[in-house]
């Protein structure tokens, strides 16, 4: 299993990674941990100063892809599509994501993710993520 | 196409001026057309939404933040009254490999509105490859109706 500190470095050479500034928390073999720091260019609502719900859906899809194929920097596994359900705003505090490999195929992965803030039982998002693995 | 009132048109231009911070800022997003049928949008080439160190390929999540974005757009043109808005659900299709570095362009309607719920489509493409669509995204909203315009809202945060 591919040590936590080489997926961070790999995490930190992928420029939208970079933008979304998060780093991985923890990783075993089908699920990964991570967490995001707010930045301004994350605002969607600019009164409120919520995150963007794209943010939200990018940040849970990069947790995604880390749980699918932790090596991920030599072929990354390649998205087909994302369902994401908002369930509460996120407000300007880091958010976490935890993906759940849910089946491993030779070729589909599919992949449920949970977002949250404070409690992981009030969850901000929840998504479903499918993956072609080639 | 239906025509929007210059009035309207103004309004937009404003609220998308005034945000001056945030995610649609910073993707430098230009209105191409806009009228209660629908509005195009294109984004320009950004390196920092790529998802490979040759910078050639577009991270897909910047086309799902796109694509809720311009939904929200086009759900501002398309219906009267509305003080807030929030997205319940969104899915993207990705259909192909997002590699190229020119702008984005991106078009979304809202083809269904009731009192409390706003239904859109959108889809994707790189200027110049409209027959090459690179994602397809359908999203529902939820409003809460009320005096305070969406403009107001944004621009003077009267609501929530």
């Amino acid at each position: 299993m591919i040590d936590l500190q080489t997926v961070n470095a790999n995490v930190s050479r992928v420029p939208f990674f970079r933008f979304l500034n998060f780093e991985v928390q923890s990783l075993d073999s089908f699920h990964a941990v991570t967490e995001m720091t707010f930045d301004t260019r994350h605002i969607g609502n600019p009164i409120m100063e919520h995150y963007h719900g794209g943010i939200i859906a990018s940040f849970m899809e990069a947790t995604a892809a880390i749980a699918v194929r932790p090596e991920f920097t030599e072929t990354p596994a390649k998205p087909i599509n994302l369902t994401v359900d908002y369930l509460r705003p996120g407000v300007k505090d880091p958010l976490f994501a935890s993906a759940n490999v849910t089946r491993k195929g030779r070729r589909i992965a599919s992949v449920s993710v949970t977002s949250w803030q404070t409690d992981q039982a009030k969850p901000v998002a929840e998504g479903l993520y499918h993956f072609l693995l080639l | 196409m239906a025509d929007i009132s210059k009035e309207k048109m103004e309004q937009i231009a404003q609220m998308w001026n005034a945000r001056g911070k945030g995610l649609i800022t910073h993707m430098a997003l230009e209105i191409e057309e806009v009228s209660s049928e629908g509005v195009r949008v294109r984004m320009p080439f950004n390196t920092d939404f790529c998802a490979d160190a040759d910078q050639t390929l577009l991270h897909g999540g910047i086309l799902t933040a796109l694509l809720d974005s311009v939904f929200g757009l086009a759900n501002f043109v398309a219906i009267e009254g509305v003080s807030t808005m929030a997205t319940l659900d969104l899915r993207v299709d990705y259909l192909r490999a997002a590699r190229s570095r020119a702008d984005v362009i991106v078009s979304a309607h809202c083809f269904r509105k009731t009192r409390h719920i706003a239904f859109n489509s959108g889809c994707v493409w790189f200027d110049g490859h409209d027959d090459a669509e690179v994602a397809r995204g359908t999203a529902s909203f939820a409003l809460t109706r009320g005096d305070v315009s969406l403009f107001d809202a944004m621009t003077k945060g009267k609501t929530s």
